[in-house]
């Protein structure tokens, strides 16, 4: 605070503070403490409100551990309530999502970091930018055209013989999310890529040729010393593709097929179809709170600290 | 658990700045009482129908001389939120609701009934306003809402692909002859009517409009028939486009979906088809406020609206049907041809009007459709 004082005077350090304030409390804790407050209200006519029945109590959150139906996953079959399973489906994809996305920015970053001439980074990088130009809901729905029935990719195999009719892409051909991990992957991936890309970058090269030096085979170089000097961005990169990928609602409805459903969804049905407002707030911060428990949980198991990522 | 009233919530803080509001605009509505004629109509209608400003009310002046003030609203809660504000503070006459909706507008005191001898019943096309629907705007034996503007959800199928039941059926949408393109929640009671039409249902499926725990037992039913019968539904719609990409990209030859979707591929080959079991049909329209200042004006539009002129006029503004007789020959030919080749006379007394959905239902509704959208 003295720092700042000094260097931009009192007026600028002022106009730094209340913009800083206005935006913490306007626009992060107003908003999410109406939810949260609103979350354990009752959802009522308008002329209840603020009548006897309007109180606080769990109601909303209850919702989501009612309603069991049956589950199967992985070969075994169980009872689960229809929403439980619904987020754990979401998580499930969601890690899939980001396992995925880590396999294959890993060697494209290892590449840009470290193996690329440094005069055509800046036009490679350039390539992998474009993308980003076009809003994601324009790139869901390249993708819903491409995996249709009646869309170009089965044009093209089966004008080429590879196929001998056309295939329902978008119901999954593995599982009936494959059409929403396909979305989710293209369009998350760089946020997978830059964190690892710099994290790599920041490695002396000389480590790289010493292990080599040493004798030791590639993949225990990538093992042993790039990886872990990655691990930070590698962390960075999976929470926010994971995160992101969880919270999607464009691409699941988008690209979902009649099997499919992401929690995001079942929020949305709360909130529009349904107008229960609150218990569509109560959905959706227990789902952030799953997410973020998730997300420490797989933390501690790959020991990454949250300071590592902030780096 | 003690009731706690927190000093500003979300809907305080609405509720208060709607009043605030109303009380702002309080002096120009009591300047307009003492100064206006007996010219001019307060009414409360959807935003997003410019037709309704450019051409309807215009039209409407022409005939009667009376000048509409418009008062646009975005949906059904906020316009009866409005509603109540108005019975306070006025500024309001009529309004217009759905079917289903005005029943809680008139618990709430806001309405009073219409004088159906300053309107002219006789205008309106068979099944409109007599009948169920005729029933279900009536308390005890008073009129409360008369109709502007109908639209239907039924089957829009492909001419040469679709392999339909003679005469056409809900059931074929659970054929695997069929690949389909469904709405979940539309998808179950078209499951559920159908079961009933053919009598295996252990009650009437209207029971469950009305009773949560007959909704429980008889959409359990629905909802196990219609995961038997998943495996041919090709894509869910929710909008327009959804609904267009599933038969034209994803390659749907059946679906259960609004007369705009018919309409708008009917030069792809595909027919828009009343089902024999009846098309679902939604129903919008007039209630006046009991507060109203100028009742005789909102008379002679609710009037004015079952003649041919206004009714077409107001079936364009809302891309929907006409209410009025002679109506649908002042719609575009190609509108018109489009509506009088599925509804006859007999698919219209057949029209299956959407009961009113409580609160509750939808919830539950919801859950369903999620069962069904996972299974």
């Amino acid at each position: 605070m003295q720092d700042l004082l000094r260097r931009y005077g009192t007026l600028l350090t002022a106009v730094f503070v209340i913009l800083t304030a206005f935006w913490l409390l306007a626009l992060v804790v107003l908003p999410n403490f109406t939810m949260l407050e609103s979350s354990f209200r009752p959802y009522l006519p308008v002329t209840e409100i603020g009548g006897p029945k309007d109180v606080y109590s769990f109601g909303n959150y209850l919702k989501f551990f009612a309603n069991s139906t049956d589950t199967s996953f992985l070969g075994m079959t169980f009872q689960m309530p229809i929403h439980m399973k619904i987020f754990f489906l979401t998580v499930w994809y969601s890690a899939i999502v980001t396992l995925v996305t880590f396999l294959i920015t890993y060697p494209l970053a290892y590449y840009l970091a470290k193996v690329v001439n440094p005069r055509t980074l800046p036009s490679l990088l350039l390539l992998i930018l474009i993308p980003l130009w076009v809003s994601e809901a324009l790139r869901a729905f390249a993708w819903y055209i491409i995996l249709t029935l009646n869309g170009p990719l089965n044009a093209v195999l089966v004008g080429i013989g590879i196929l001998d009719k056309p295939v329902r892409w978008q119901q999954g051909v593995v599982t009936p999310y494959d059409a929403i991990m396909i979305g989710l992957v293209y369009t998350y991936l760089f946020f997978m890529l830059f964190p690892i890309y710099n994290a790599i970058q920041s490695l002396d090269t000389n480590q790289i040729e010493a292990a080599e030096d040493l004798g030791s085979p590639w993949w225990r170089t990538h093992l042993r010393v790039i990886l872990p000097h990655a691990k930070p961005g590698i962390a960075s990169g999976c929470v926010m593709v994971f995160m992101l990928s969880a919270g999607s609602l464009l691409v699941p409805v988008q690209l979902g097929s009649p099997r499919s459903l992401w929690f995001t969804q079942t929020i949305q049905q709360w909130m529009l179809e349904a107008q229960d407002w609150n218990t569509g707030a109560a959905y959706s911060l227990l789902f952030l709170l799953l997410c973020i428990v998730f997300v420490f949980a797989v933390m501690r198991i790959f020991k990454v600290n949250l300071s590592d990522i902030a780096k | 658990m003690t009731k706690i009233k927190p000093t500003i919530s979300r809907r305080s803080f609405l509720k208060s700045s709607a009043i605030g509001a109303g009380a702002l605009a309080a002096p120009a509505i009591v300047s307009t009482r003492v100064l206006a004629s007996s010219g001019e109509l307060n009414f409360m209608g959807w935003a997003g129908y410019p037709v309704l400003t450019e051409k309807a009310f215009p039209a409407f002046e022409a005939a009667t001389g009376i000048k509409v003030k418009f008062t646009e609203v975005p949906d059904q809660d906020t316009m009866f939120a409005q509603g109540k504000v108005a019975i306070e503070a006025g500024g309001v006459d009529m309004a217009e609701p759905t079917i289903d909706r005005w029943g809680g507008w008139n618990s709430n005191g806001l309405l009073q009934p219409w004088d159906a001898s300053k309107l002219a019943m006789d205008n309106y096309l068979p099944g409109l306003a007599d009948g169920s629907a005729g029933e279900r705007s009536r308390s005890g034996d008073q009129l409360f809402y008369v109709p502007s503007n109908w639209g239907t959800e039924a089957l829009v199928a492909n001419a040469e692909a679709a392999k339909l039941s003679n005469p056409p059926s809900l059931g074929d949408l659970f054929s695997a002859d069929n690949q389909v393109v469904l709405r979940p929640h539309s998808a179950l009671a078209a499951m559920g009517r159908w079961l009933d039409a053919q009598g295996k249902l252990p009650r009437p499926w209207l029971d469950g409009y009305s009773d949560m725990a007959a909704m429980t037992q008889l959409w359990d039913i629905a909802l196990a028939e219609a995961i038997k019968a998943k495996g041919n539904v090709v894509q869910w719609w929710s909008g327009e486009n959804e609904a267009n990409a599933g038969f034209t990209a994803n390659g749907a030859v059946l679906g259960l979906c609004w007369d705009s979707t018919g309409f708008n591929l009917r030069n792809d080959g595909y027919k828009y088809i009343a089902p024999v079991e009846g098309a679902f049909a939604w129903h919008q329209g007039f209630v006046l406020m009991k507060n109203a200042v100028n009742a005789e004006q909102a008379h002679e539009l609710a009037k004015w609206v079952s003649t041919a002129e206004g009714a077409a006029l107001w079936a364009t503004a809302f891309s929907s049907n006409p209410v009025g007789k002679g109506a649908g020959d002042l719609l575009s030919p190609d509108v018109a041809a489009y509506y009088a080749g599925t509804f006859n006379d007999e698919a219209l007394s057949k029209l299956w009007w959407w009961p009113e959905q409580s609160a509750d239902f939808i919830a539950k509704r919801g859950e369903y459709a999620d069962k069904y959208k996972a299974a």
